[in-house]
Order: C-alpha cells, then sequence, then structure tokens
C-alpha cells in the first residue's frame, strides 16, 4: 500500500515506462486488488501496429474469404477447374471501385500497389461466385456475391455500357435520324428505304418527315441512269447484255434526297458537293435505295455538304449493318476533326508572319 | 521351378504397377493430368451438375479403397498444413518436431557470426548446424514468457515480414484474440518511436500503444524494428540463425530462420502459450469480479444491519 501511495506521490516525476504502474511482486501481497493502477485499454485491431489498420484488416477480410470459398468450392467438386470447365465459364465483368473511392472505403490512402492488391484478391473472389454461379450453386454464389458488391461502383451499368456508342433509333415508319458535322456545319440527317414497285405504293408519303413541303414534280428526281440521257434511245448500247426470256429485269428505284427543303442539285450546284454526299451510297451500293431528308444549319457549302456526307454514312450503316466495315475502310465514318486554325498573336493569320525586318 | 514362376509373377506386377488405373488410384487430389475425364462442353447447368456428380463419384471410389492398404492415411500423417492450423504445445515439444521442421539447418560457416557460436552444434557440409539441445529449453523458456505476459494482460505482437510468414502471424495473433497483434507486411519505421504521428495524440494518451511483447520471426529483416523496441524498453523474442548475432533480441531462439515450417511452428508454439495465458487472466478477471461481487454484498449486510 505504501509503495503505490509513494508511486503516486511520485507521478510528476516518473519517466514514461512500458511498465508503467508496475508494482514488485514483493509488496503486492499486502495491497489489495483495487489499488493496483488498472492499465490502459488496449487497441482493438489486431493490425493496429502495422500502421494501417483499416486496409489490412479488409486484406485480412478478403483473404480469409477466399480461402473459405476456395474450400467449399473444393468440397463441391469445382476446383481445381480443368480446362475445358474453364472455358466453358462467361466473361466476367465486374466494375470495381476506383482508387479514391476505394481509398475512402478502406479509410486509407491507397498506392498503386496497395489498390492492385486489393483489386487482385476481389478479382479471384469473383472468379469463385462466377463459378459457383454458373454450376447453379446459388448459395454460394450470393454469399461470395454480398462481399464483391461493397467493393463495385453503385453505376456499374453505366460504366459498361459507357463505352459503347448507342445503336441508331428506328422509329415506326422505319426512319433513322443521325448527325454529321464537318468543319462549322452540323447536318440532321433523316433517311427512309425506297419501296419498290412491287412493294407499298405508301413509300411517298412516308419518305418524308417532320416539316416537309408538297412533294416534288418529277423533275426533282435524281435517277442516275436518266442523267446523261438525252434523246436518242441508248439502251440497246447501255445494258451489258440483253436479258433473257425468264429474267426479270432489275428493279432500280428512284429516291429523293432534300436539303433544307430543297432537293440535291439546286442546293449544291458544285458538283464535287454532290459527290460528296453520294459517296456512300456509291461505294455501298445503295445508290437508288434511300430517301434522305436533311437539314444543314452552319458553315458553307464545304462544312454543310461533309456534314450532310456523313450523316447519311450513318445512316446507311444503320440500315445495312454490313456495309459498316467497307465505309470505315474509306474513313466515310469518321467525323473529319479538321477545322480553322486559330489566329496566333505575333503572326498576321494562323501561320503567316509578319514581314522579316532585319532590325 | 516355382519360385521362379513367382519372381517372374512379382516381377510382371512391379512392371505393371505403372498401369493408369493404379495411377488413378494413388493420385491425391486427382490433378487433371492425371484423371482423364470426357471432355464435353458444359453449357447448362445440368452439364455442371453432372461434372460435380463424376467426380464426387470418383472420389467415393478413391476414399472406400483408401481404408484398405496402408495404414498411414491423410489423417495420421504430418500434411504441410499442420504446421499452421495444428500447432504443437509447448510441454509436447520434442527435438524430433524441430528436427522434422528442419530447424537445426544454419547458414554457411562463413556467414557465421562469432556470437552464435554457444548455439551451434557444429558445422557439416560447410553448413552450420544449430544445437537444438539449447533451442528447445530455450524456446519453452520464450513460451513461458509469453505465457506469463498474457496472464498479465499484456499485449503481444507477432512480426513475420516475409510473405510466407504471413499466415503464420495472423493465426498466432488471432490465437490470443484482444491481446495478440501481428505485423505481416511492413514494419513502418517510427511505429514505436514517433507514436504521436503514426496513430495521434489521443490514442497515445488514451491506449496503451507500447505493446508489452513483441516475437520476431524474421529479426534480420526487421532490424529498425528490434531498436525502436530496445530505445522504447519492449522486450523482444527472436527466431535467431546461425548468422544473427543473438543479442539483438532479449529472448532469443536459435532455429533456421529461412524454414517457412520451423517458423510456423515456433509461432505456433508460443500463440499455445499466449492462449493459455490469456485463459489465465481471463479466470483471474472472473475470479476478481465475483470476489469483488461478494465483498459488495457483504458490506451491503454490513450497512443494513448498523441502520437497524
Amino acid at each position: 500500500m505504501f509503495n503505490v501511495l509513494r508511486q503516486q506521490a511520485r507521478a510528476p516525476l516518473r519517466r514514461a515506462y512500458a511498465t508503467q504502474g508496475y508494482v514488485p511482486p514483493a509488496a503486492a501481497n499486502n495491497i489489495g486488488q483495487s489499488m493496483i493502477p488498472r492499465f490502459k485499454p488496449r487497441p482493438v485491431s489486431p493490425t493496429f501496429y502495422t500502421g494501417l489498420p483499416s486496409y489490412f484488416e479488409n486484406v485480412n477480410t478478403l483473404e480469409s474469404a477466399i480461402t473459405t470459398s476456395r474450400n467449399i468450392l473444393q468440397n463441391l467438386q469445382l476446383l481445381p477447374l480443368p480446362k475445358f470447365a474453364r472455358d466453358a465459364l462467361p466473361e466476367s465483368t465486374p466494375v470495381w471501385k476506383g482508387k479514391d473511392e476505394l481509398g475512402f472505403q478502406v479509410e486509407t490512402k491507397l498506392t498503386t500497389a496497395r489498390y492492385r492488391r486489393l483489386v487482385g484478391l476481389l478479382t479471384q473472389l469473383e472468379e469463385f461466385r462466377k463459378i459457383a454461379d454458373t454450376a447453379g450453386c446459388v448459395e454460394v454464389a450470393e454469399s461470395i456475391g454480398d462481399v464483391t458488391v461493397l467493393f463495385q461502383r453503385e453505376n456499374r451499368d453505366a460504366v459498361l455500357a459507357g463505352g459503347k456508342k448507342k445503336p441508331v433509333q428506328f422509329d415506326k415508319y422505319g426512319r433513322t435520324y443521325t448527325i454529321g458535322r464537318r468543319k462549322e456545319s452540323s447536318a440532321r440527317v433523316w433517311m427512309i428505304p425506297v419501296q419498290g414497285k412491287s412493294q407499298k405504293p405508301a413509300a411517298a408519303a412516308a419518305s418524308s418527315v417532320p416539316s416537309v413541303q408538297a412533294p416534288l414534280p418529277p423533275a426533282a428526281e435524281v435517277n442516275e441512269s436518266q442523267n446523261e440521257a438525252t434523246s436518242p434511245d441508248l439502251t440497246p448500247f447501255l445494258s451489258p447484255k440483253p436479258l433473257a426470256k425468264t429474267e426479270e429485269p432489275t428493279e432500280v428505284t428512284a429516291t429523293n434526297i432534300i436539303i433544307n427543303n430543297v432537293p440535291l442539285i439546286k442546293y449544291f450546284p458544285h458538283s464535287l458537293d454532290r459527290e460528296r454526299i453520294m459517296r456512300p451510297f456509291r461505294l455501298a451500293g445503295l445508290v437508288g435505295a434511300y430517301n434522305v431528308f436533311a437539314i444543314a444549319r452552319g458553315g458553307g457549302t464545304t462544312g454543310q455538304s461533309g456534314a450532310v456526307a456523313l450523316g447519311v454514312a450513318k445512316g446507311i450503316v444503320a440500315h445495312a449493318p454490313e456495309v459498316q466495315p467497307l465505309l470505315k475502310k474509306a474513313k466515310l465514318l469518321r467525323r473529319d476533326p479538321r477545322a480553322v486554325e486559330r489566329k496566333k498573336t505575333g503572326r498576321r493569320k494562323a501561320r503567316k508572319a509578319f514581314t522579316w525586318v532585319r532590325r | 521351378m516355382s519360385s521362379s514362376i513367382l519372381r517372374s509373377r512379382l516381377g510382371a506386377a512391379a512392371r505393371c504397377s505403372r498401369r493408369p488405373a493404379v495411377t488413378r488410384i494413388c493420385t491425391r487430389g486427382y490433378p487433371a493430368a492425371a484423371v482423364p475425364q470426357e471432355e464435353r462442353p458444359l453449357e447448362t447447368p445440368d452439364d455442371w451438375t453432372q461434372f460435380q456428380l463424376d467426380r464426387a463419384e470418383f472420389k467415393t471410389l478413391v476414399d472406400h479403397f483408401s481404408n484398405y492398404g496402408s495404414t498411414q492415411t491423410r489423417d495420421n500423417t504430418w500434411q504441410p498444413h499442420h504446421s499452421l492450423h495444428r500447432p504443437v504445445a509447448p510441454t509436447q515439444l520434442t527435438l524430433s518436431t524441430l528436427l522434422a521442421a528442419g530447424a537445426h539447418l544454419g547458414h554457411s560457416k562463413s556467414l557465421m557470426n562469432p556470437n552464435f557460436i554457444p548455439y551451434a552444434y557444429g558445422v557439416r557440409a560447410g553448413v552450420t548446424v544449430i544445437d537444438l539441445d539449447h533451442t528447445l529449453p530455450l524456446l519453452r523458456r520464450a513460451a513461458k514468457l509469453v505465457r506469463s505476459v498474457a496472464a498479465n494482460d499484456g499485449t503481444i505482437v507477432f512480426v513475420g515480414t516475409r510473405p510466407d510468414l504471413r499466415s503464420a502471424v495472423r493465426k498466432a495473433a488471432s490465437r490470443m484474440e484482444e491481446q495478440g497483434f501481428h505485423v505481416a507486411d511492413r514494419w513502418l519505421p517510427g511505429t514505436l518511436t514517433n507514436k504521436v504521428q503514426m496513430f495521434g495524440a489521443q490514442a497515445v494518451l488514451k491506449q496503451r500503444v507500447v505493446p508489452d511483447l513483441v516475437v520476431f520471426l524474421n529479426p534480420l529483416q526487421n532490424m529498425p524494428a528490434i531498436r525502436e523496441c530496445a530505445m522504447e524498453h519492449v522486450p523482444t523474442i527472436g527466431i535467431v540463425d546461425s548468422n544473427v548475432d543473438p543479442r539483438i533480441v532479449m529472448y532469443p531462439i536459435p532455429a533456421n530462420d529461412e524454414s517457412t515450417r520451423t517458423a510456423e511452428l515456433i509461432a505456433g508454439v508460443l500463440s499455445v502459450a499466449g492462449r493459455e495465458g490469456v485463459a489465465l487472466r481471463k479466470e483471474e478477471d472472473l475470479k476478481r469480479q465475483r470476489r469483488a461481487e461478494r465483498m459488495a454484498a457483504r458490506q451491503r449486510d454490513y450497512e443494513r444491519v448498523a441502520v437497524e
């Protein structure tokens, strides 16, 4: 008792030893248990001395989960999985949280190495969940999924769909709406397949669009085969060979291409601009196949024709996807990034310099 | 003549032992290469169920035939995972256990630390052999220390910073419940000497941050940690190999520090002792609590009598 009192009196002078509150055994017999100073509480987490308790707790938990799942799957004869079974597993697309978000969750600033370690463990766990899920072991898959879902992003589906382009929508009449841009111009393009004579005659009415004028007179139709035809009848010379009696003549449909309510040849008097718009049709071999209605704004002739051409190419791919590699190879699906270069200080124009003066 | 026939038959049997059927039954864990399975594609969940059933059937067959033949089974022989999951108690520790774990294999003669000579049995083939007659009592002494510290409500930290030691230190710390801690990755410099910055002023004031005992499974790689423990007056236990000066730790255990099995064995022994200490401490706490309750009840009785 006296030892303890002496120690308490000396408290301000006492240095902080690890054995603070130590009572020599010889004196301990005379002291009531209540008088021995009790220690301060211990740290709670077993990973306290690592310096990153929360991070290592998570790592340990995941490692335990992996060990447990591995044992369960081994008991269920699902591990080790031979190659032919592994090939039958579907592709897994887990979307784990980013470094910052995961760091916030584990209450540690994550370096790349630590983040990768966590993600490696999570991927392994996800692999086991996939195996259990594919084999039909629902409870096992769900219990593993309960762990992995804590580390996945909330907007998982949005992220997975993010990289892919939205498919072009078809409305109830079968029209596509695409947008093309070039330089300062943008064009909105609606396209619909032309119905042949054998099909319903409702084509002409359905071919156009939001705001449309009265159907155009036949003189405005763009029919390639008739462009160069004048008074003499040259059909025997034009056709490659005479048709057999049983053969049906190939039906060539005529299209309307209307831009800003004006037909193509009138809107683009320059043949180069018209060619630019016709090129995707020509390469795809679908020259008379689609009616086109476009609204072009901004820029000049080249810009607007390029914008319409891009919109048309996108529309063709929407209607006929098999043509996509062809147009891609021809670089018709590429939004041309070239635009007017800005003027810079110290120069007269973008590149043109002021007259050089010796002094 | 009959003996020659017998001999030829035995020879034939020996040669036949490489038949695939025998290999199938003998393979434990049946790796895919040894077990030929039909490689049919698994499309529906029923295919998967059939796959699982086929494997379970084969396993049943193997298990059934395992009852015949050798009396040594998976359960009554030592398996590699036993050193981690079936720790040896300090009282059951023998020289054979240490020898089997390879605790006697030190480093090469040229690397021997002169201060280690008392613990070396000798040198063979250029390799130092550690004297297990010293190792065993020193290990038991360390176990007793761990037990006493735990019984006095002390905190013990197991440090093993190699990847193969990770599971050993985790398991050892978990056996000691609230009083066991582990450092399985890097020991951050300043854990003890820079504790205010490391853990925060509140934690240092309110909690017992400095541990009461630290056990090093690979002390050579944790010299900064050993130095910090010395500075903070924390007793240390460590597995010292022949290239290490045994005086770096307070309670050296001369043994092979490169062997995972040895480290797991030693960590197991110490953690079992620690578990006993924790149990003693809990018993003490319970007794003290009951005594306090009894005294409080008696006090109340006295007061009631005094009032009357």
